[in-house]
This record gives structure tokens, sequence and C-alpha cells, in this order.
């Protein structure tokens, strides 16, 4: 119960949030069509459709990119846009495992457990991104390829270890 | 797709995009992905150790029995934040009570036991394993393993204890039992009358027969009564037991139980041949132990269709000694007329019980009518009735015992009386 209680306000945060952003800089109409993507994602909730989670998520994250990019937002509510999408992602999936734990106590103990630990998730991930934001203006070219040299060990560190745990 | 490919593709779009188009925040909006990611990782194990042991509550039960099964997990490695399990049911069996899949934590060393309650038709179950998958408590990373433990249950089926099955092959085995061995010497029967011999008991003496012989007496030699080789031929042949989707071989399968049973008891020595997609031959043997034998062929028999054992004649008959009991179970199908023919005068005898199909198939046609009336029905029941009878008359006069049960009796009731043991005259 915590859990789909978490998941519903993960999604009416986060899309809140993202509509919210939109709204203040004078996009009645993309607000409108981002509370209408919510709703969706409430109504798959209901009837159980794991897979629009994924849609939600990848929604959440294009939705606060493109506000960052073209628009110029207020990054926070963006942050928490996307922050609230991949909460409610996650929670999705694991509301769909949670169905597999036998007693109630187990539930209850998984359920809280989980939640404190994707909560701290999120705050660090927010603090890191507002941090990030706070030093923006001294992303230059030098930073850019740093960034693009840890991304490329990223990639082949992230393959070795697939290929490691598939062997 | 994985999940954690799903994020580590957006994180990377994300850091591209920042410096594709050289925009800081593109790289901030990545970072609760990241850490996100990052803690999965963490989280997760490098390796999984556990043990496993699955109690059956009872390895042979009689059909829809609930039998319990208790499945104990110990991790001998590190701790498992996230534990799926599922001991992985065969076909056939349902859960009656209780859960065969979990999902727990489970810290080193700790252990885990849960109880579900299962029940099933006739049958041999073998249980595979049991399949569990470790992984991180955000469920990005998954470390699936099958654990080997073994176990079988077997729902055997039901045994009905028929009195007497009145059997007279042509050749015994040499111990005691209760089949007519066409020998004279101690028994019940009367065989018939030989010269006195000193020791032979008064009650003997046939009076009579000595009466009119004066210068000599006579004695009553009854029959020895024998134990006998029975071979059971259980036809699990597609097109002999199925009938526009019900199948008769249940019925048989309880008949050959039932029979395998009672002439066990009689101290015969009992072998079981079960001819459907491929020939299952169970050794002949006496007694309970292969009782058990015959059970547990019987809970794993099944139909099938095969091009080879179409027809009864690939029927082994070497497995049987000769000149011995063979029992068939059979529905019959037209052509295994000539087959039956050639075992009576190969030597064998032959009982041929036959689950009546006309019957059983006229009762699913009468209850579920797609199309056709009653009158349909009842024109086309008297034509193949009349059909059985001519192919049942036929093997009777070819010196076949044939007993035809309708399934809608139990089997006991029905052959009764053409089982029994007949008083000597009415004999054939």
């Amino acid at each position: 119960m915590m859990a789909l209680i978490a998941l519903l306000l993960s999604i009416v945060l986060g899309i809140g949030s993202l509509a919210w952003g939109y709204l203040q800089v004078g996009l009645p109409d993309f607000a409108r069509w981002i509370v209408f993507a919510g709703v969706l994602w409430l109504i798959a909730v209901w009837q159980r459709w794991r897979w629009f989670a994924t849609i939600g998520l990848i929604f959440s994250f294009a939705a606060a990119a493109l506000g960052l990019w073209f628009l110029n937002f207020t990054p926070g509510w963006m942050f928490a846009g996307a922050i609230g999408g991949l909460l409610a992602w996650d929670l999705t999936f694991f509301r769909e495992r949670l169905r597999f734990v036998a007693s109630d106590e187990e539930r209850q103990g998984m359920e809280g457990r989980h939640l404190v630990r994707i909560a701290a998730l999120a705050l660090i991930g927010f603090l890191l991104a507002s941090v990030a934001m706070a030093v923006k203006f001294q992303f230059n070219f030098q930073w850019a390829v740093l960034l693009a040299v840890v991304a490329i060990l990223g990639v082949i560190q992230l393959i070795a270890w697939f290929r490691k745990r598939g062997s | 797709m994985s999940r954690a490919v799903l994020l580590g593709s957006l994180i990377l779009i994300l850091v591209l995009a920042g410096l594709a188009t050289l925009r800081g925040a593109f790289v901030a909006l990545s970072m609760p992905l990241l850490v996100y990611v990052l803690y999965g990782f963490w989280l997760s194990p490098d390796r999984i150790e556990l043990q496993a042991q699955r109690e059956i509550g009872a390895e042979r039960v009689p059909v829809q029995t609930p039998v319990k099964i208790r499945v104990t997990i110990t991790n001998m490695g590190p701790g498992l934040e996230e534990l799926a399990l599922q001991d992985a049911l065969v076909a056939g069996l349902s859960i009656t009570d209780g859960c065969n899949h979990h999902l727990i934590s489970l810290a080193r060393g700790g252990t885990f036991s849960f109880e579900y309650t299962v029940s099933g038709p006739r049958g041999s179950f073998p249980f595979e394993g049991i399949h569990i998958e470790g992984g991180d408590t955000l469920g990005l990373i998954r470390l699936p393993q099958n654990l080997p433990v073994g176990g079988q249950l077997f729902v055997l089926p039901d045994v009905t204890r028929v009195r007497q099955v009145y059997i007279r092959p042509r050749r015994t085995r040499a111990y005691a039992g209760t089949i007519p061995a066409r020998v004279g010497g101690p028994g019940v029967e009367f065989f018939g009358v030989r010269d006195y011999e000193p020791g032979d008991s008064p009650r003997q003496i046939n009076w009579r027969v000595s009466a009119r012989h004066p210068e000599n007496l006579y004695s009553n030699e009854y029959q020895q009564e024998r134990v006998a080789d029975v071979g059971i031929v259980l036809d699990g042949r597609e097109r002999s037991n199925l009938f526009g989707g019900y199948s008769l071989f249940e019925h048989s399968v309880e008949a050959a139980g039932a029979l395998a049973d009672t002439f066990l008891a009689q101290g015969n020595r009992v072998g079981l041949l079960v001819y459907s997609q491929y020939v299952q031959w169970t050794l002949p043997g006496y007694g309970k132990l292969q009782r058990e034998r015959i059970l547990h062929a019987l809970a794993g028999a099944r139909t099938g269709a095969s091009q080879v054992f179409d027809g009864l004649q690939y029927l082994p008959t070497r497995m049987f000694p000769s000149e011995s009991q063979i029992v068939l179970v059979s529905p019959l199908v037209e052509d295994d007329y000539s087959t039956l023919i050639q075992l009576r005068a190969r030597g064998y005898q032959v009982l041929v019980i036959t689950p009546d199909p006309v019957s059983f198939e006229q009762a699913h046609l009468l209850r579920g009518r797609k199309g056709y009336g009653a009158a349909d029905v009842e024109l086309a029941t008297r034509i193949v009735r009349m059909e059985r009878r001519l192919m049942l008359g036929r093997l009777q006069r070819a010196g076949l015992q044939v007993v035809e049960w309708d399934v809608a009796r139990p089997f006991e009731q029905a052959v009764r009386g053409s089982l029994r043991r007949q008083r000597q005259g009415t004999r054939r």
C-alpha cells in the first residue's frame, strides 16, 4: 500500500512539476499535454500496464531536457519532474516484484526499506544536479573532453561488466 | 530491454547531448540517473551461493490427494538484498494451498523455508529444480540460477479390488496358487479317478467306481491349483482410446490396476506392458514390490500415437512365457481382431477386457449435441454397436475370453459376473 501511495505521489508531483515549469514560462498548451500524459500514466497504474512506466520515464526526461535546452526554464522544476518520473518507474517495477512476497510483515519491511533508499537517492540526485547546474558557467571545452573520456570509459566498463555477468 | 541498459542508454544520450550542445544542463539532468545506477551496481551481489533442500510430504499418493512440499534455502555466500525463488511446478500439478514463489532478502548464513500444497491427477511428476534470481534492491541486476534439487511425486491410479478373476492358462508355474493346473493332485475340484495307492485317505476313495470294479479300489483325484504367469497389456494407442476429445484411457488404467492387484494377491507372477507411443515393459514379478512397480508404471502411462505401434501386430509376444495368460485391456479397433486370433493360435490364453467405447461416446454425444439430433446419434450407435458385437462374438468363438465393460458402471461391479470362477460343467 505504501508503495502504491508513493507511486501515485511520484507521478502527480513529477508531472505536476513539469507542467508547472512549462506554465510558468507561458506555455499552457504544453502544460496541458504534460498533464494529459500524467493522467494516462495514472490510468496505466490502475490498469497494470507496466510497460507504460518506461514510456513515462522517457517522456519525463525528454520533457525536462527540452525545457532545459530550448526554453531556459527554472531547472528545479525540470529536475523534480525527471526525478518524479524515475521514482514512478522504479516503484512500478518494485510493486510488480512485491507480488511475490508471501508475508505481510516482510512486504511492509521491504516497502519501507525501499522507499527510504529511493527517497535518499532522489535527494542526492537532485542535490548533485543542482550543484552541476551551479557550476555550469565553468563548463568549457576541457570539461567536455574530460566528460567524453569519462563517458567512453564508463561505456567500456559497462560492456565488460555485462559480458562478465553473462559468462 | 534490461532496466540497467535502459538507464545506461538514457545517461549516455544526456551526456552526449550535453557534449554536442556544450550545455551542462543535460549532464546535470543525468545525475539522478547516474546516482540510481551506481547505487544499484554497488548493491548487486557478485555471486550467489545457495543450498536448497526440498521435502515432499509423501512420494506416492492417490489421485487428487494434497501433498505438502517444504523448501529450505540456506545462503552460504554474501547477503542478498532481493532473492526471487520459484520452485518449478511440473505441468499437471496444481497448488491448493500456499505459494511456490517468493521474494525475500537473505543475509549471509540466513535460512528461509516455505511450504505449499499440491494435488494432481494420475501421473508421475519429477521436480526439476528451484529457479532463483538474486539481485540488488533496485532490480537493476539479476543473477539467475537453477538449484538442482531432485524429487518425484507419484500420483497412483485408484485401485479397486476385484474379488476373484478366473483365468485358466495352459501352463502354470510350480508354486501352489489358485489357478487350476490341469494336473491331478491335492486340490478342491474333481479331476479324475485313479487306482488306489497306499496312503490315500479313505475319504478319497470313490466307492461308487470301486463297487463297479470289485477287484480293485479307486481314489478320486483333484486338480492341482498353482500360480501362473500373467502378462497385462494396457492399450494406450490414441486411435483406440480417444473419442471426440474424450479419453477412455483412465478407465483402462483403472481396469489394469485392479486386475494386476488381484492377480498379484492370488500369488501369480504378473508383468505389465503399456502399448502406446512406445512399449513400456514392467518385468514380471511377485508380491507387493511388483504391485508397487506396476502402479508406478501405470502412474506414468500416457496415450500416444505412433506409426509403428498403430496396430497390435507389433505386440512383443516374446516377452510373455509361452502358453501363459495374456490380459489385454483395450477398447479395441477393427483391425485388432487378426492379432488377437494369432495370439490364441500361438497357445496363449487371452482375456480381453474392453471398455465399451460405444456407450462412452454415445453418452458424450448426447450430452453436448453439435448439430445432430438424438435420433442420429441413436442410429449411429446401433450401427457401430452391431459391428462391435460382431467382432467380439468372433473373438469369443475363437476361444478368447471377452469381457465388455460399460464404464458408466464401477469396474468391479461390471466384471463381477463375467470373471468369477464358474462351476464345473458351465465352464467353457
